[in-house]
């Protein structure tokens, strides 16, 4: 049996089950619904269903890799893109370590170039093109890990306190899931902002983003006041009390070699003999000039890396796609084996995917490893494995499997 | 959430006509489009008239007092559905979005003079979810939810009104009389443009398609020769902004771009007039090329496969959106599209001579 095969036929025994089910969106019927074809490789697209029974069905006749359904609601979401007649679409965000460097990238994602003639290779992030032969096609791989999850979730934390306390989204409408791979989405289903058109989810996401902020720029600085004090104001409100607090948390703890890195040359010492001082003249009495030597310049570099620090890293295309396709809840992922499964955002901080998305709880098989780090799974460790053959649960041999670090030995 | 009922007079009504109570007043009315031979209805005919032909040439809609009588609010309020359908018969888009414009601004100037308390009750005839702030802070009059705040912002240039730079607490968005009032004449206008560009159309009345006529020529002088001001013949390289150069730069190398990247590149491209051939070429460098799907996206981009869209390239705001915005210059200040920066470019470049 080849390894596609041995997937498939897993995947299939999980949609047969009688406790697969997929939970359905509000508006079910408006959606479209998409289906990646583990046989053919394609993409079913434009198909719609009047009741989750009917896609079920449909799931388990064609066993897909991967579910989607569009995050907009159409009239008719079966007839071609142009013909659909939009009517609204969710609130989407993504965020996945593929775009957000973590410091385990150096250990275990790795590309080789895919000029034959070249096959050059590393660790970490793919370069843009191959140093040796300039090529630009690689083989990638990738694998989710403690560190990929962490990274992306504390950029989900960001994410969901700008939702709950700027946007004033209630807990029980910000809907949090993990991917089934290496992040997490976030989607709103609320009524008000469905019918926003792609510029103004576009506000939304340089909001998040930290994009486009306009205090501190050298425009909005304040002239000469008669005293020679400059007067500029952060408020306790949107992005002045991030950039406040910010501000405040980063001098409070800030090494030497942190002010080095942000781009502050000189009077380090000064800065950092007065911290509080400072912090009480500037954020409190608006005295941009509490110490000699420290101009507006090196305050516009500490507010520039507190806006960085704050912002939320998502992925800007998804939110701005108001036909977007997103991953079905409690369906595989075909990268992983994994579920895409909801958490209450209240336990985000204890959510564990390695536990959690495991859909495949039951028997073994028998795979060679090529190249695996050691990883965790189902409150298991496993690994590191180098051309190695082992018996591991189907859950662990899955994820090996379609990371393409393994083939199915029969 | 109970919001109160607030009555409008109907002089208000005469001031505001875009309110929903306009359709009772002209109900009320009984007017009837195919009989403007009655002398009343000759008159609100005229006043109609008279508020697109303002549009046109000075953007407002005309003198509601002549020969220092004032015209009564039954002719001032029927006369605004009547210029709408005066305006749809002129089948002018210039006309049409002018006089979108002259009613939002005549509006606004109304707006600014407003009480709070009727500004709240204007803004909610149009479903907006506001209210007046009662604490002393933020220090501002409005508070307004975001959704119905970003639906009035798409075509407000300064920084100030992005999102980012609100004050935003729980939903709200925190605004003062001035900012209200300049959110309303979006809202008027947008809501008008919508009417306006209602695509099936009743036949119109002999007279409605006279004064169409005669408004359409008038439109054509205030334009004078309509200056189609096209780019020149041959694709200029220096003129290309920051983020063209950026990304050709990148394409001609064979670097990775992005699907915005490429995007944004190949339409750019096909805009100044660069064959599909000529753009096809551009990346051929990449390791991944492959000639027949490029040039099948490169000619679905030029509107010539797949759906017959005519893609043009994102603004300047889509681009910093996704990281596309680099090296902006001078000029990049002045602009808000790609393409407006070309443009500036390479007519500053040419001869002035040719041009009339």
């Amino acid at each position: 049996m080849s390894s596609r095969d041995f997937v498939y036929e897993k995947f299939r025994e999980f949609y047969s089950s009688s406790s697969f089910k997929i939970p359905a969106p509000v508006g079910f019927s408006q959606r479209e619904f998409a289906f990646l074809l583990f046989k053919e490789r394609i993409m079913a697209r434009h198909k719609g269903f009047a009741s989750p029974p009917l896609l079920g069905s449909f799931i388990r006749q064609h066993v897909p890799s991967d579910v989607y359904y569009s995050c907009a609601y159409y009239e008719t979401p079966e007839a071609e893109m142009d013909k659909k007649g939009w009517v609204g679409a969710d609130l989407v965000f993504d965020i996945d370590a593929d775009h957000i460097p973590t410091r385990c990238n150096k250990i275990h994602d790795s590309w080789v170039c895919s000029n034959k003639s070249c096959g050059f290779g590393g660790k970490g992030i793919t370069p843009e093109a191959c140093p040796i032969c300039g090529g630009v096609k690689f083989d990638v791989k990738s694998w989710p890990c403690d560190v990929c999850i962490d990274t992306t979730r504390a950029e989900v934390r960001k994410l969901v306190d700008m939702l709950e306390n700027d946007f004033g989204f209630a807990a029980s409408e910000i809907h949090t899931f993990f991917s089934g791979h290496r992040g997490f989405h976030v989607q709103i289903e609320n009524e008000s902002i469905r019918d926003l058109d792609a510029m103004g989810r576009r506000e939304i996401i340089d909001y998040v983003s930290g994009t486009g902020l306009a205090v501190f720029q050298k425009k909005t600085r304040q002239p000469k006041q008669k005293t020679g004090v400059k007067i500029f104001k952060l408020s306790d409100y949107g992005w002045h009390r991030r950039l406040k607090n910010g501000i405040r948390r980063f001098l409070l703890n800030a090494t030497k070699d942190d002010l080095k890195e942000i781009g502050v040359k000189s009077r380090i010492d000064v800065i950092l003999q007065n911290r509080e001082r400072i912090l009480q003249r500037c954020l409190e009495e608006n005295r941009w000039d509490a110490v000699k030597g420290v101009g507006f310049e090196t305050w516009i570099k500490i507010a520039e890396h507190i806006r960085e620090v704050e912002a939320a890293k998502i992925d800007t295309v998804v939110t701005s796609d108001i036909h977007r396709l997103i991953r079905a809840e409690n369906t595989l992922h075909g990268k992983t084996g994994l579920l895409k499964i909801k958490f209450p955002v209240s336990q985000l901080d204890e959510f564990d995917p390695f536990s959690e998305a495991v859909a495949f709880k039951e028997g073994t098989a028998k795979v060679l490893v090529s190249d695996a780090p050691e990883f965790r799974l189902a409150g298991q460790t496993f690994g590191p494995f180098q051309n190695k053959s082992v018996e591991l649960p189907t859950a662990a041999a899955i994820l090996l499997i379609c990371k393409g670090r393994a083939e199915v030995v029969t | 959430m109970q919001l109160e009922t607030v009555k409008f007079t109907s002089s208000e009504v005469a001031k505001y006509p875009f309110l929903k109570e306009t359709t009772a007043h002209v109900q009320k009315i009984g007017l009837d489009v195919e009989d403007f031979n009655s002398p009343e209805l000759t008159k609100i005919l005229n006043r109609a008239e008279e508020r697109v032909k303002a549009a046109i040439l000075d953007v407002s809609v005309g003198d509601r007092s002549s020969d220092d009588v004032k015209i009564p609010d039954d002719v001032e309020i029927p006369s605004f559905p009547v210029a709408i359908i005066i305006a749809l018969a002129t089948k002018n888009s210039f006309i049409k979005k002018r006089y979108a414009l002259a009613e939002a601004k005549q509006a606004h100037s109304h707006f600014q003079l407003e009480s709070k308390q009727r500004l709240l009750a204007i803004a909610r005839n149009f479903g907006w979810n506001i209210e007046l702030n009662g604490a002393s802070q933020p220090p501002s009059e409005f508070i307004l939810n975001f959704a119905d705040y970003l639906r009035n912002i798409t075509h407000l240039r300064d920084e100030k009104w992005k999102l980012i730079n609100r004050f935003l607490v729980n939903g709200k968005v925190y605004l003062n009389h001035h900012d209200v009032a300049r959110l309303l004449q979006e809202e008027v206008q947008r809501r008008l443009e919508k009417r306006l560009d209602a695509k099936e159309l009743p036949p119109f009345p002999r007279k409605i398609m006279d004064i169409a006529e005669q408004l359409n020529s008038l439109a054509k002088e205030k334009l004078g020769e309509v200056e189609m001001e096209s780019f020149p013949k041959v694709v200029s390289q220096s003129a290309f902004p920051p983020c063209i150069v950026a990304l050709h730069e990148a394409a001609t190398k064979g670097r990775h771009l992005s699907h915005v990247g490429r995007f944004t590149l190949t339409s750019f491209l096909l805009a100044v007039g660069m064959p599909p051939e000529k753009v096809t070429e551009v990346f051929k460098t990449f390791s991944d090329y492959n000639a027949r799907l490029t040039r099948y996206q490169v000619e679905h981009i030029a509107g010539e496969k797949g759906s017959g869209t005519h893609y043009t390239p994102p603004s300047c705001s889509t681009l910093q959106t996704h990281g596309v915005c680099v090296n902006s210059d001078g000029l990049c200040r002045r602009i808000r599209h790609p393409l407006a920066y070309y443009k500036q470019k390479t007519i500053s470049a040419q001869p002035t001579a040719g041009r009339v």
